[in-house]
């Protein structure tokens, strides 16, 4: 307080110059303490300054560590989309491969199937054509031979009426039916082409054809549909040889309803038929003749020599 | 061969049966047995089980379709599978076949391929 009043510490002497130095004195102080508080606001300030620019920089280099890992996040990620992406490819590719290899494998199966179905139907067929022949050789009487005729065109062609011409003389005789009256079926005179133009209307188109067959030895057998074939005559015509000798014809007049149409396996019987049935025909009667006697070795001996003799 | 399934065939003909026993033994695991008209089939019947029994319809002395009314009558076999062979394919003899038990009927000529196919969906035989 003291020093206040003397306006300071130093105490102005009385010349104007002592005043003048503590003028300047207090005014330095005034410079100073006011420079002194300027400098330490603007430290203040500056020091505000930097903390705030600490502030931002720590968030900013906080920002641009959390955008570096974003980065770095996304950087992996796209990694990751292209090895999928390459995965993905590669599967595609296997998928295919394995799609490639389903549809080889299903053409293959697909073709086994179909063979193996070919297969079974050959089975069947030798079958029809091994069952036939075994009946039909099982035995040398008459009866049991025309009973596993009728059998076979019956269970194995499904023909609902047949019968068998035998070549007697100069004609066509019916010796055994089936579905059809025997005593309806007439003797067809064999003409050999000479028969005039006025005589055919005696004899219907299944006479003309029964002939026809006989003397060509060519069968005549309906293709197509057989719901469709002419009515007035037969579906098929069989010629039945010995050796090149037609000596009769089988003659099926009509099928069973559900039998639509031959098939294969009847082509090949009706040619098993047409080869066998003569012969277990002519064997039956043979055996008939010689009132159900075998042969014994002496005709077998005979035969032979006579054989050996025609060598010579 | 250890058979696994039975199988009676009555059929009176026997180029039928021969055909038949051929077609059957293209299935695995069959054992087939045959009798010669119905009144056989019941003998056979009533000696041992089947599991599917085949029979013509046309025989002397019994008809295959009073054999399927006695199968049926039968306690071993009542639910035993009928497969009906026969001459007509008309629609009315399957009807009566049906009705009377049967369960399947094969019109001749008979194709091997179809008796198979018939035989093993009714054993259910996967092919």
């Amino acid at each position: 307080m003291a020093d206040r009043k003397t306006g300071g510490g130093q105490q102005p002497d009385a010349k104007g110059e002592a005043s003048g130095d503590i003028k300047t004195d207090a005014s330095a102080k005034i410079e100073r303490d006011s420079f002194v508080h300027t400098f330490f606001k603007k430290g203040a300030e500056f020091t505000d300054e930097l903390l705030r620019e600490n502030d931002r920089l720590r968030k900013r280099l906080f920002d641009l560590e959390s955008e570096n890992a974003a980065l770095r996040t996304h950087l992996a990620s796209d990694e990751a989309i292209r090895e999928l992406l390459r995965k993905i490819e590669y599967l595609e590719r296997e998928k295919e491969q394995l799609l490639s290899h389903v549809r080889e494998a299903e053409r293959n199966s697909s073709h086994l199937f179909t063979r193996y179905s070919e297969v079974e139907e050959e089975l069947s067929n030798l079958a029809h054509l091994y069952v036939a022949s075994y009946q039909l050789h099982s035995t040398l009487h008459l009866r049991e031979v025309l009973r596993h005729l009728k059998e076979l065109l019956t269970q194995l062609v499904g023909s609902r009426a047949h019968a068998f011409y035998l070549k007697d003389g100069s004609d066509l005789v019916p010796i055994s039916s089936d579905g059809i009256e025997l005593s309806r079926l007439p003797r067809l005179a064999i003409h050999a082409g000479s028969r005039k133009e006025e005589d055919r209307g005696s004899r219907d188109r299944t006479g003309d054809l029964i002939e026809r067959v006989f003397m060509t030895g060519v069968a005549h057998i309906e293709e197509g549909e057989l719901s469709t074939a002419p009515r007035d005559q037969p579906a098929a015509c069989v010629p039945m040889r010995i050796d090149d000798a037609v000596v009769g014809v089988i003659v099926i007049y009509s099928l069973l309803d559900q039998k639509e149409q031959f098939l294969p396996v009847d082509y090949a019987l009706f040619k098993m038929l047409g080869a066998h049935a003569a012969t277990a025909l002519m064997g039956a009667l043979l055996f008939a003749n010689s009132n159900g006697k075998f042969p014994g070795l002496e005709a077998i001996d005979a035969i032979t020599r006579n054989v050996g003799d025609d060598l010579k | 061969m250890s058979a696994e399934y039975t199988c009676l065939v009555v059929e009176d003909s026997p180029m039928m049966r021969q055909l038949l026993v051929f077609a059957l033994s293209r299935v695995k695991n069959l054992r087939v047995t045959e009798a010669d008209d119905g009144v056989d089939g019941l003998r056979k019947l009533a000696a041992g089980r089947f599991d599917i029994i085949l029979t013509d319809i046309n025989m002397p002395i019994m008809d295959g379709l009073k054999l399927v009314k006695r199968v049926r009558s039968d306690p071993m076999h009542k639910d035993t599978p009928v497969i009906i062979i026969t001459t007509e394919g008309a629609a009315e003899d399957r009807k009566r076949a049906i009705e009377l038990g049967a369960n399947a009927y094969i019109t001749k000529p008979i194709q091997a391929p179809q008796v198979i196919a018939k035989v093993k969906e009714l054993l259910k035989i996967v092919p």
